[in-house]
């Protein structure tokens, strides 16, 4: 028995062993057929603009739309000859030279909807830009496939679209120690002291007491299972970083978690892009850095796979404030040990046939994305999350 | 009445109701108290802020102003109007809680649900609440009218830029889709000649609503099979006419109101009543006239909206909240903003405000705004903040004031254990939690209300 295999069966056996008899139900968690492998999405958070991320320094197109806030040649970390990395995104250079991480160009989706609430929504509940989903696509596979709120966990502290399912949602905790604590007040603790369950319901008020016991049966577990795992890395002292690092403790600990959601703020650069883009990039590139190597110390990082996203790209065109707006299609990271085809994973983005908006238009839609990574590494059907088919991708 | 029917009455056309309230209730039959309920909402008190600092919005729109005074006086005005707004949000909130109009503001909540809209523009917002305000228990066609016509709407759904040689779609899709009739009861084409209908609605810098003639369609549309020269109030007629309207609209009425599952028969009494003149007060009285509506399977069953269960302490308590950041911080960590709603279709409600963390949050409320519970929790920052501010959330610390505690011994010291639980819980209590109830036994009464808030049967109402 691998040691991990040991740390996950023992957890959960201890916990049964506490529990009465129909929180069991609650504690099915099979890590047999779940398997290993974790999904941790970051969304970077107000539209990254993700030309100034990946730079395409061979287009003079680029240089001509952005006359004062392009990366000048001598300013960027050259990949291919075409494109390039911002320089604080340094940190990231020996993961892409290792062959770690898998650029994906243009994704987005038909008929892209520039605000905030709105895209970050359709990315969230992998919606069509015209319907509205009330359950996030992570909810929805946590629903399905994990049965347990703990299968999903935003490192946050409350919970957002994209854990949310229709009958069981994720959970979020940025401090396990405090959740765990808020279960043991002493209404909460006493109610549930007492609670059987011999006579819930399928009403509402069952459905409360239900969630009330699934909720203090995965804030045990998971305070249980990571309280002695403490991360051997130093992180940056920011506040990504540390949901970062708390995300790697939970990870190397071997909590039953399939899917990890963090969300880092900062990105709607509409004026002074420049400075501001840079400590973000910096923040984003370092913090990552630490957790991939905290993975690999722990030997788990050849089983997780860190995807990166933002609502939107932004405009091409710069706008008067040294600035730009908020705009369709972009690029996305996917971070993994066994990438298919690492680098770039296709075309570059086309500054020429540009959308009404003057916004880059999408090549790849974001489902087919999430329909991989739900089939090939998740081992879901992505059509029953997804609520239809997409094609499926090749980069895992 | 029966005690346990005037508390479902007033849950559901209010926020419960005090012990005091209830004494006086029971004498009076149902029909005096459901007319009292309607009398004391018949007058419209508007929400008034101070708003001269806004004037400048009045003579020049934004895009002029920004040109004149340029961007960065733009940008500061638009911040302001922004704080403006979640002062309105607070003030809402207040008068919700307040208001002697409680069934008025009940619909108001309602209706902001149903015509959903945000809005950064202080003047139009507050514009666009009044307007639900007003049109709450009047004629829904008038009210629907109304809506259209107001900046918020026209700029939410893109009306303001639907012109005769560059229809947008928008408005006349969500006014269909989710204002009147559902999906699947129309086609593709009934949208685009509704959109035409639209083209020219616009507003003026006062927010007075505008028909530009030189931006309107004025060729022959077909609507819903009916032609001629259609403008925008004619596409409400004719969905007005559709009993499907009227079905859509009580189906939303029933949910909310009456229970989440829907009895089908009760569905059709309502929309039988309300297709033959859409009269909105006429339907509720019918609702809380019925017999049904005191089915025992339609007391206790629906889920708390966060703010329901905010206001519903609020009433029992007063002044357990009175800052605006601490009711702005309760609002984000349950998951329900006014004035921010989700997106167009609005908070779906019931199980939907239920997670593991916001029922943790919504069963600890009452030991924080009661009892000096502490609570650490981070609420998330904003899109458009930048990387200190999207983490430099704060939580709040609720201290209750001497008043709150002076406020329940002097009401409810007199109250027995038992008055007091049937006013807090309508549902029949669970077995185990009854018999924990009966251990734990608090000698004060106080204690015991907030053991009472914090059991899950309080969620619901």
């Amino acid at each position: 028995m691998k040691r991990r295999d040991f740390l996950v069966k023992s957890s959960l056996a201890s916990s049964l062993m506490l529990v009465p008899n129909f929180m069991k139900a609650f504690e099915s968690l099979d890590p047999a057929t779940l398997g290993y492998k974790k999904l941790v999405i970051i969304q970077l958070s107000g539209g990254n603009d993700g030309l100034n991320t990946i730079i395409p320094h061979r287009n003079d197109l680029y240089y001509k739309y952005r006359p004062s806030i392009s990366i000048p040649k001598n300013k960027l970390i050259d990949l291919n000859g075409e494109l390039g990395f911002n320089e604080n995104m340094g940190p990231l250079k020996s993961l892409y030279d290792e062959g770690y991480l898998s650029i994906i160009n243009n994704v987005g989706y038909p008929n892209p909807n520039r605000s905030h609430f709105r895209s970050t929504d359709i990315w969230q509940t992998a919606s069509s830009s015209s319907e509205y989903l009330d359950t996030g696509w992570m909810g929805r596979y946590i629903d399905l496939y994990g049965k347990n709120p703990h299968s999903g966990i935003e490192v946050d502290d409350s919970l957002s679209l994209i854990m949310k399912g229709e009958s069981m949602s994720g959970i979020a905790t940025r401090d396990a120690k405090k959740m765990f604590n808020n279960t043991k007040t002493p209404f909460f603790g006493k109610v549930l002291e007492t609670q059987t369950a011999a006579h819930l319901s399928e009403h509402n008020l069952g459905y409360l007491y239900k969630t009330m016991v699934s909720a203090k049966s995965s804030a045990n577990y998971i305070y249980e299972t990571s309280k002695t795992s403490k991360s051997v890395k130093s992180y940056p002292n920011n506040a990504f970083a540390k949901q970062l690092k708390t995300t790697a403790e939970f990870i190397n600990s071997g909590l039953a978690t399939k899917v990890y959601y963090v969300s880092m703020g900062g990105f709607d650069t509409h004026a002074g892009q420049s400075n501001r883009q840079s400590r973000l990039l910096k923040t984003y590139a370092q913090a990552i850095d630490v957790f991939i190597a905290d993975l690999e110390a722990s030997d788990s990082f050849k089983d997780t796979l860190v995807v990166t996203f933002s609502e939107f790209g932004r405009r091409v065109q710069q706008n008067a404030a040294a600035g730009t707006d908020h705009g369709a299609a972009n690029n996305l990271f996917i971070i993994g040990k066994n990438l298919k085809k690492p680098g770039f994973y296709n075309s570059n983005p086309d500054l020429v046939n540009l959308d009404d908006n003057g916004d880059l238009k999408y090549t790849v839609d974001f489902r087919s994305v999430y329909a991989t990574l739900l089939d090939q590494w998740l081992d879901a059907s992505h059509s029953k999350i997804l609520g239809k088919s997409f094609k499926t991708l090749n980069f895992i | 009445m029966k005690d346990r029917h005037l508390i479902h009455l007033h849950w559901r056309s209010g926020f419960g109701i005090t012990p005091s309230s209830l004494n006086s209730a029971q004498l009076l039959s149902k029909q005096k108290n459901v007319n009292s309920i309607f009398d004391i909402s018949k007058k419209i008190e508007p929400i008034q802020l101070d708003l001269s600092e806004f004037n400048q919005f009045l003579k020049t729109p934004y895009k002029k102003y920004k040109n004149i005074h340029g961007e960065e006086a733009a940008k500061r005005l638009r911040q302001k109007s922004q704080r403006k707004v979640r002062e309105l949000n607070f003030e809402w909130l207040k008068k919700i809680a307040s208001s002697d109009c409680v069934l008025r503001e009940k619909m108001t909540l309602f209706w902001a649900n149903v015509f959903v809209c945000r809005d950064n523009h202080i003047l139009h917002i507050i514009q666009f609440n009044n307007t639900l305000r007003n049109h709450a228990l009047g004629d829904f066609g008038a009210f629907v009218k109304a809506v259209s016509r107001t900046p918020s709407m026209l700029k939410y759904l893109n009306n303001n830029r639907n012109v005769k040689f560059k229809p947008n779609e928008n408005f006349a899709r969500e006014l269909l889709e989710l204002f009147t009739l559902g999906l699947g009861n129309y086609s593709e084409q009934d949208i685009k000649e509704a959109a035409r209908a639209f083209t020219g609605w616009n507003f003026k810098p006062n927010g007075d609503f505008i028909l530009r003639t030189n931006k309107h369609d004025e060729n022959p549309k077909t609507f819903l099979g009916i032609s001629g020269n259609l403008g925008g109030d004619e596409v409400i007629d004719i969905i007005l006419k559709q009993r499907q309207c009227a079905e859509f609209i009580c189906k939303k009425i029933y949910t909310y109101f009456v229970n989440p599952s829907i009895d089908t028969s009760h569905l059709n009494e309502l929309t039988d009543l309300f297709y033959e003149d859409y009269n909105i007060e006429k339907l509720m009285r019918y609702i809380f006239m019925s017999d049904w509506f005191y089915d025992k399977n339609n007391i206790g069953v629906k889920i708390k909206s966060p703010v329901e269960l905010m206001v519903g302490i609020q009433k029992i308590v007063p002044s357990v909240f009175n800052k605006q950041p601490q009711v702005s911080y309760l609002q984000k960590m349950m998951g329900q903003i006014l004035l921010y709603p989700v997106n167009v279709a609005g908070w779906k409600g019931d199980r939907y405000w239920i997670d593991s963390n916001s029922l943790m949050f919504r069963l600890k409320l009452p030991s924080v705004l009661l009892n000096n519970a502490n609570i650490s929790l981070i609420p998330k920052g904003e899109f458009e903040d930048d990387f200190s501010n999207f983490y430099n959330q704060k939580s709040q610390n609720f201290k209750v004031s001497d008043q709150a505690r002076a406020y329940f011994e002097t009401h409810y010291a007199k109250l027995t254990k038992d008055e007091l639980k049937a006013i807090l819980v309508l549902p029949k209590l669970d077995q185990d939690t009854e018999e924990m109830l009966n251990i734990h036994q608090h000698q004060n009464v106080y204690q015991y209300c907030i053991q009472l808030m914090s059991i899950p049967e309080y969620q619901l109402c």
